[in-house]
């Protein structure tokens, strides 16, 4: 497929689009999926996530642990053209369709069932573990959420990463600093999350999660280590009703007015 | 006499010879067969540290990658402790997966009661997709290992902790695959005992003293329970189910279930264990002893119901 330039000019339009998909659907993880999008464009569009054309599918995995997410991917896939078209175009507007609120394998290009948090990494741990011992060059990106962290079984991946170095396991932390009673560092501190990180002898980037020229350039460094990339991210970024509130990581209902607000925002 | 962990575990290793896609997971937990797996078969097994949920996630993409897991730990800490992991994954995924849980029951009876798998069978029961086996002895353990590791669905299997003689049945018209057999002599006219794993040796007594009033059947399989056991009980009019197990979702549970779905509504009186933690020491024979699941109390319910 034809690479565009522009990837903030994708991002965007993702953004559209998926806005009105929530707003057709009328539920979702709008603050999620809206924090991630430049990191998905970057992995995808920058070829880090490697594409066989010829058999329409990638060669290297992703797995979305903050599992609502992974309805960023959908129009992604679709221009990829591994998501049937029809299946995005029906979903939400009362035809069948197989895609959801949430993904599952099931999904062309959806590589794990996901939801609950603190799974991913561990799934993304076994994936690339099984890459490495049998000398398989592929990739396995994961991406999770910065509330994750409070998850004791993300702890336990780590050090399973970390014992058996697995250099080919990428993993980047969404880190808008909000679950959903506030600020992380108000409910129970995270931080110094790089500094903990770095505890496992990761190699640890942080970097603007809605940068793409930062982002490239922390996934294009080639270590000899696990690595993470702590993405600074805005929650429901792209919309100001949403950006940096709590209450934005479900579906909220809106009026005529502001929805004219968000479409001229991602115009 | 070999321990039901260490008969599994050696066909693991046959099968291993053969098939290197097969990868055995460890929450650090041990067997003799399984210091030989890790021995000559470096690459395909993984210490997950003492962290089963972490083996479950881990154990899932492996399997997402078409490796064949089998999940190994004690019992009530790789069911409950991880419970949410299988459900998530394997359950989930639809994905081929062995759990090995030893130690069921108070099996753990000099650990106190963070150590026994006693609810542990209604937790995985209630997991959608999985295959529940129990052995009995020694005998079924090694029909489970063959039967179970390439069946290539979500197994949940529930192994003794210490040794089980292999029991004296009639094995003309046995078939591993209708997931249970008949010890003693079936009649309709008779009271079932129906059970499974160790604690079905302590029905032995009752059976063998009353040998025309009653049979026993090991349910060693039981979820899904084969049809053909409908048709052995809907005939029974008395039907006495034990189990090491607290009393909610046990195995009586199952089988009621199970009959009621076939429109089959038998006497079924329970004998298990109560909801108490039990916190006293002295033995897991004393302490069934104490919570009326000894060879005596169980000959006692059974003539209470005849």
């Amino acid at each position: 497929m034809n690479i565009p330039n522009n990837l903030e000019e994708i991002s965007k339009k993702y953004r559209r689009e998926l806005f009105e998909k929530f707003l057709e659907v009328g539920q979702g993880h709008p603050g999620s999926v809206f924090s991630m999008l430049e990191i998905i464009v970057t992995l995808y569009y920058k070829n880090f996530i490697r594409f066989d054309p010829d058999l329409k599918k990638f060669k290297d995995k992703i797995i979305i642990s903050k599992g609502h997410a992974a309805v960023a991917l959908y129009p992604v896939l679709r221009d990829f053209g591994v998501m049937p078209e029809k299946e995005w175009e029906n979903w939400g507007k009362g035809k069948e369709s197989i895609l959801r609120v949430f993904g599952n394998t099931s999904m062309p290009g959806i590589n794990a069932t996901s939801g609950s948090l603190g799974h991913g990494l561990g799934i993304a741990c076994g994936m690339a573990y099984a890459y490495k011992k049998n000398n398989i060059d592929q990739k396995v990106y994961t991406i999770i959420s910065e509330g994750e962290l409070y998850e004791g079984s993300t702890w336990e991946a780590f050090l399973f990463a970390s014992h058996h170095n697995l250099t080919n396991l990428n993993i980047v932390i969404d880190e808008n600093s909000l679950i959903i009673l506030g600020k992380t560092d108000d409910c129970i501190k995270l931080s110094p999350i790089k500094k903990k990180l770095e505890g496992f002898d990761f190699l640890v980037h942080e970097c603007d999660g809605h940068n793409i020229m930062q982002l490239e350039k922390a996934f294009a460094d080639v270590t000899g280590k696990t690595k993470v990339i702590l993405a600074k991210t805005i929650k429901g970024k792209g919309f100001s009703i949403m950006e940096n509130k709590a209450h934005w990581h479900y579906w909220n209902k809106l009026s005529d007015s502001e929805i004219q607000i968000c479409r001229k925002e991602v115009e | 006499m070999k321990l039901q962990r260490d008969i599994f575990l050696e066909e693991v290793y046959n099968l291993l010879k053969v098939d290197k896609s097969i990868y055995v997971l460890s929450a650090d937990f041990g067997a003799a067969a399984l210091d030989a797996i890790r021995e000559e078969f470096k690459d395909n097994f993984i210490h997950c540290g003492i962290s089963e949920q972490a083996m479950f996630d881990i154990g899932t993409g492996l399997a997402l990658e078409g490796k064949k897991v089998v999940a190994y730990a004690m019992g009530p800490f790789i069911s409950l402790r991880a419970i949410e992991q299988i459900k998530c994954g394997p359950a989930m995924m639809n994905l081929p997966m062995t759990i090995l849980s030893v130690g069921i029951g108070l099996g753990y009876a000099d650990a106190g009661p963070t150590h026994y798998a006693t609810e542990d069978f209604a937790c995985l029961r209630a997991i959608g997709g999985t295959n529940i086996y129990t052995a009995s002895d020694n005998l079924i353990a090694e029909k489970i290992a063959q039967n179970s590791l390439s069946n290539g669905k979500l197994n949940y299997i529930r192994l003794d902790r210490h040794p089980t003689s292999n029991i004296e049945f009639n094995k003309e018209n046995f078939d591993f695959n209708d997931g249970y057999r008949i010890i003693g002599e079936y009649s309709e006219q008779k009271i079932a005992i129906i059970s499974h794993g160790r604690i079905l040796h302590a029905c032995l007594k009752t059976m063998n003293e009353n040998k025309d009033l009653c049979f026993i059947v090991d349910l060693y399989n039981s979820k899904p329970i084969s049809q053909k056991l409908a048709n052995k009980l809907k005939n029974i009019k008395k039907i006495l189910v034990v189990d090491e197990q607290t009393c909610s979702g046990n195995l009586t549970g199952a089988v009621q279930e199970f009959l009621a779905k076939n429109n089959i509504f038998n006497f079924i009186k329970n004998l298990s264990l109560t909801e108490r933690y039990i916190f006293e020491n002295g033995g897991r024979d004393h302490l069934l002893k104490l919570n009326g699941l000894d060879e005596d109390s169980i000959l006692a319910v059974f003539k209470e119901i005849l």
